[in-house]
C-alpha cells in the first residue's frame, strides 16, 4: 500500500472514531434525558429545595458572569471558572439567604458530595467556584481547607440541593 | 543465552523516556486552559522514543511503564485505573499508528501518530466517563471542543517529535547510537 493510501486510511479511521464518539454521546444524552426532570436540558445542573426544582444552572445564563481564577496550592494548577455565589445571585435573591443555609453539591457518577453553608460560599476569599473540566463538566474547587485538594474536589457536579437548617 | 526482544540497553532507554513523560507531566505547566494540552510534550517524547528504539512495541512499553509510574505517583483526576489505562493507550495508539504509517522521521507520519496516540487517550477518558455515568458537558459543544483540542495538541506533539528526530539525525545521534550497540 502506498504512503498516501496509508495516510488516507489513518484520516478515515480518525473520522470514524470521532463520529462514533459523537453518536454514542448523543445516544447517552437521550438516555439521561429520560431519567431527568422534563424541564431540564442536557448538561443543566438542577438546584433543588425539599425535592422541588428551583432552578437549572446552564452555561448560557453564566455567559455574562465574570470568570475568576486561582492557583491551587496542591498541584499549582490554575483553576478557572464561576464563583458559586455569583451563580446563585443569578437565579435567587441571595440577600434573603441566611448564613447557615446549607448547600449540598454532589456528583452522582463520582458518588461524592459536600455540604457548604452560605457564609462559606459568599466569602470571596474562599473562592468557592466551579471550574470547567477538560470534559466540559463542572468541578467544585475552593481555597477552603475542606475543599482545597484534588481528593476533596467534587468533579462532574450534577446536582445542587439547598437545605434550610 | 536466550535473546530477549528488547536489549537491556533499550529497556533502560525506554524506561528513561517513561520517567521523562511523568516528570514533564508534573513539572511542565502550560498556562492554557484547554483539555489535553500536555499532549504537546507527551507525544513528542513518545515519537522520539519510537525512533531511538526502533522496534514494534517500544511506544507501548513507554506508555505502560509511564502509566505505572504515574499511578504510583497519584497523577490524574479520575483514579489510578484510569491513569494506567490512558497512559498505556497513548503508547499502544502510537504503535498501531506507526504499524500502519511507517517511519516517524516523516513529519506527516509523526503528526498522524501523535494525533492517533493522543486521541486514544481521549477515548479512554471519555469511555470511563460514559461508563461511570458522568454528566453531559455543561457548556455547549463541550465534547467537540475537547476532541478538537486533543487532536490539535496530539498533532503538535507529533510534529515536535518528528522535528526532534530530524534534528537528532542531522546531529549524527543515530549513527552514534548504532556504534554504541
Amino acid at each position: 500500500m502506498s504512503q498516501k493510501k496509508r495516510i488516507l486510511l489513518a484520516v478515515v479511521l480518525i473520522v470514524v472514531l470521532i463520529a462514533a464518539v459523537l453518536l454514542l454521546e448523543s445516544l447517552r444524552a437521550k438516555i439521561i434525558a429520560k431519567d431527568r426532570d422534563v424541564s431540564l436540558n442536557p448538561g443543566d445542573i438542577p438546584v433543588y429545595m425539599d425535592g422541588e426544582l428551583l432552578a437549572a444552572v446552564n452555561s448560557e445564563d453564566l455567559a455574562d458572569l465574570q470568570m475568576v481564577q486561582f492557583t491551587d496550592a496542591e498541584q499549582g494548577k490554575v483553576q478557572e471558572g464561576w464563583l458559586v455565589m455569583d451563580i446563585m445571585e443569578k437565579y435567587f435573591e441571595t440577600r434573603h439567604f441566611s448564613d447557615s443555609l446549607k448547600f449540598v453539591i454532589s456528583s452522582s457518577s463520582r458518588n461524592k458530595s459536600i455540604a457548604l453553608t452560605w457564609d462559606e460560599i459568599a466569602e470571596p476569599e474562599n473562592m468557592v467556584m466551579f471550574d470547567l473540566s477538560g470534559r466540559g463538566t463542572l468541578k467544585l474547587v475552593s481555597k477552603l481547607e475542606k475543599l482545597d485538594i484534588r481528593d476533596e474536589w467534587i468533579q462532574d457536579v450534577d446536582k445542587i440541593e439547598i437545605i434550610e437548617p | 543465552m536466550k535473546k530477549t526482544y528488547f536489549s537491556t540497553f533499550q529497556l533502560i532507554v525506554l524506561t528513561l523516556f517513561s520517567a521523562l513523560i511523568v516528570a514533564a507531566k508534573i513539572a511542565l505547566r502550560l498556562p492554557i486552559q484547554l483539555p489535553g494540552h500536555s499532549g504537546i510534550f507527551w507525544m513528542a517524547i513518545i515519537i522520539v522514543a519510537t525512533r531511538v528504539v526502533p522496534k514494534k512495541g517500544a511506544a507501548s512499553f513507554v506508555g505502560i511503564v509511564s502509566g505505572i509510574m504515574a499511578t504510583f505517583m497519584g497523577l490524574g483526576d479520575f483514579g489510578s485505573l484510569n491513569t494506567l489505562i490512558s497512559y498505556s493507550a497513548i503508547g499502544i495508539g502510537v504503535d498501531l499508528a506507526l504499524l500502519l504509517l511507517g517511519n516517524p522521521e516523516n513529519l506527516v507520519v509523526a503528526t498522524f501518530a501523535g494525533i492517533i496516540g493522543h486521541f486514544a487517550k481521549f477515548l479512554v477518558k471519555w469511555a470511563f466517563g460514559a461508563i461511570s455515568g458522568a454528566p453531559l458537558g455543561f457548556v455547549a459543544l463541550g465534547l467537540a471542543r475537547s476532541i478538537i483540542s486533543y487532536l490539535v495538541f496530539g498533532a503538535l506533539g507529533g510534529l515536535l517529535g518528528g522535528l526532534t528526530l530530524l534534528a537528532l539525525k542531522k546531529a549524527g545521534f543515530f549513527t552514534y547510537l548504532a556504534e554504541k550497540k
